[in-house]
């Protein structure tokens, strides 16, 4: 299996967050805005690139969508909760479907934080990023 | 008694009488046929009645001309009594007297003969007036049967119509026994009309709600149209009725339910349905592309929000005034696209019931002074006079806050839309004995009395809110409507056009009811 990542900046010491989003558009304005905020940013486009970047990286926080081709955000999560470090690796589910069942998931995974992109600033995004590291 | 004596007797009762007495003599012709009498004498009473004077020695021709042409029957009927010595008694008509007699003919020896009369004119007139009064009862009879098979005709006619009509219709007497059934009905519910008329309603026809729950006999619209006289009218969406067949198969209906008044009192019910099976299938498909669509069209928004955010966040350089003015506007045209978005899929949610209500104990108080605070920029911004007031000891209420906080929202944007500078707002938290209260008043512009009852549909927009607020879909308070539907409480309001309006939503002290769902409103 062959895992790609997209590295855009890394600076040691920094904080490191993976995204994982199939949208382009979306996943480069996350890896842009979170790179200006001095994050080493990681990028994924579906469920199984994210696991394996993941369990490779270890990343301080997952930016996980969830309707994802190959993969779904909800089964790389359950994948993940699976491995000895991925139980407790900090996530937050960002998403524009706001399906109750979905969330009712997400949180029984470990996830606590569930966003709808739609509503969102980009700015709090990085907000609850920021909000989640210092858990 | 002496001959003399008897004499007397028979003279006295001969002149005495009450009726006329006349003794004459028959002249025959040579053929032996009697052609007139001589009246040999008769009483005062006699001559009276036939309104002549001293007939002693005269003949009868000689006293009445025409008697022979007029009344032949005098001379045929008497003469055959001479004849036969047999006595008679018949009735005749005297034209010139306008009377009517009655004739008794006797004859004991020869030629001579006793007549006596009667005047039976009152009788006559009384049995003619009877006969009168019998033609006039025949008469009326025959008109009464007349009306009685136009009444029947037309109302076979209304009957024909009545169960021609397209669409089930079922009527019930007032204890709900079925008195009509239409072809359609019939065909519908996959009945015969003698297996289930005269049967009560409940009995024959089986109802359940969407969950295919058999609706309970108090929400069954035939049994409220009986016992409260209320109408029931629904449409393709929600609250929907099924009716099941024999089959066991079931079908969602449209209905009407009214009762049937007369004289004040409910002596029926009567219901129009029909099959909206192929309604709710459109409709259901349409809500999905909605839901559908929404959810497509958030990604797009999020990008053009998202990189707006940047630039004007000075994060790809230095924005111009100018420019960041632009790039303010659109993202506020983003802002309103997103909250449309989210507005038609909770539309969809709401339409398709996968909504969830899940009701926890919550501080109202502190829920309502937090949607105000959300809503103060806007209040200042239009030197609004806001005041609030709320109830003390308030307990901790079972309310979804996400929807409670929605309806809130809805109020308070509306409140602070529709009324101009400087007006005032008053929001109140009331606990009554069993319920709370929550009410949203501003001095706005109102709404006109006659788009009132149309302020809660879908899309609907009063003619001055289109004036004041171009934004506006419509769907907002359509939205908070189907909320507190659902969820076991009540709204409503009072308005006047250019005064103002204040809202009203009620809920038990229990709060909101619970509901499963899939979805959550945004």
């Amino acid at each position: 299996m062959s895992v790609k990542f997209c590295y855009y900046k890394y600076m040691l010491g920094n904080k490191k967050i993976l995204i994982v989003e199939d949208e382009a558009q979306l996943r480069n304005a996350l890896r842009d805005k979170l790179a200006k905020e001095g994050f080493n940013v990681f990028e994924a486009v579906n469920g199984e690139e994210g696991l394996a970047g993941a369990l490779l990286e270890k990343p301080d926080v997952i930016l996980l969508d969830i309707v994802m081709p190959i993969m779904d955000g909800m089964t790389m999560l359950k994948k993940l909760r699976a491995d000895v470090w991925g139980k407790n690796a900090k996530v937050i589910m960002l998403t524009n479907l706001s399906t109750y069942d979905k969330i009712g998931e997400a949180v029984e995974q470990g996830s606590y934080d569930y966003l709808v992109k739609a509503d969102w600033k980009i700015d709090d995004v990085v907000a609850k990023v920021n909000e989640k590291i210092e858990e | 008694m002496k001959l003399a004596t008897r004499e007397n007797f028979y003279r006295a009762f001969f002149h005495n009488t009450l009726d006329g007495l006349g003794y004459c003599q028959m002249i025959f012709n040579a053929q032996g046929q009697p052609i007139n009498f001589i009246y040999i004498e008769a009483n005062k009473k006699f001559e009276d009645l036939l309104g002549l004077k001293n007939v002693a020695g005269k003949t009868v021709t000689e006293l009445m001309p025409d008697i022979v042409e007029s009344n032949p029957e005098w001379l045929e009927v008497c003469g055959r009594v001479v004849l036969t010595k047999k006595p008679k008694r018949f009735e005749t008509h005297l034209k010139h007297l306008a009377k009517w007699f009655s004739v008794s003919v006797y004859s004991s020896k020869k030629a001579t003969f006793f007549i006596m009369l009667q005047n039976i004119s009152d009788k006559k007139r009384s049995e003619k007036e009877l006969k009168n009064a019998g033609i006039a009862a025949q008469n009326v009879f025959y008109d009464l049967d007349i009306e009685k098979s136009k009444v029947e005709r037309a109302r076979a006619k209304e009957e024909a119509i009545l169960l021609s009509i397209g669409e089930g219709l079922i009527a019930t007497n007032e204890k709900g026994d079925i008195i009509i059934v239409n072809k359609t009905a019939e065909k519908l519910l996959d009945l015969n009309n003698d297996e289930i008329l005269g049967m009560n309603f409940f009995r024959a026809v089986s109802i359940e709600d969407e969950k295919g729950k058999p609706l309970a006999l108090e929400k069954c619209p035939i049994h409220l149209a009986l016992t409260t006289g209320a109408v029931t009218r629904t449409i393709t969406s929600n609250p929907s009725y099924y009716y099941v067949r024999k089959n066991k198969t079931r079908f969602p209906v449209a209905l009407v339910v009214t009762p049937v008044i007369l004289d004040g009192r409910v002596i029926g019910a009567i219901e129009v349905f029909r099959d909206i099976t192929q309604e709710k299938e459109i409709d259901l498909v349409k809500t999905e592309f909605v839901s559908l669509s929404s959810h497509q069209l958030r990604t797009p928004l999020t990008v053009i929000k998202w990189y707006t955010e940047m630039i004007l966040n000075g994060d790809v350089g230095t924005v111009a005034p100018a420019q960041k003015k632009y790039l303010e506007e659109v993202l506020k045209g983003n802002q309103r696209m997103v909250d449309l978005v989210n507005m038609f899929l909770n539309v969809s949610r709401l339409e398709l019931g996968t909504f969830t209500v899940q009701a926890e104990p919550t501080d109202i108080i502190k829920l309502t002074q937090s949607a105000v605070k959300e809503q103060k920029l806007q209040v200042k911004a239009k030197n609004l006079k806001l005041s609030e007031k709320y109830a003390k000891n308030l307990p901790l209420i079972n309310v979804d806050p996400q929807l409670f906080r929605m309806v809130l929202q809805n109020f308070l944007s509306n409140a602070i839309k529709y009324t101009s500078n400087k007006g005032v707002l008053s929001i109140s938290v009331n606990k009554n004995k069993d319920s709370l209260q929550i009410a949203v008043a501003d001095t706005g512009c109102g709404i006109p009395t006659r788009q009132q009852d149309k302020i809660f549909s879908k899309l609907f927009r009063a003619d001055n809110a289109r004036g004041t607020d171009t934004e506006g879909v419509g769907l907002g308070l359509y939205i908070v409507k189907s909320i507190i539907d659902h969820t076991g409480g009540k709204i409503w309001f009072d308005s006047t056009e250019n005064k103002g309006t204040t809202f009203y939503v009620r809920f038990p002290l229990s709060g909101m009811k619970n509901k499963e769902g899939p979805k959550t409103l945004v």
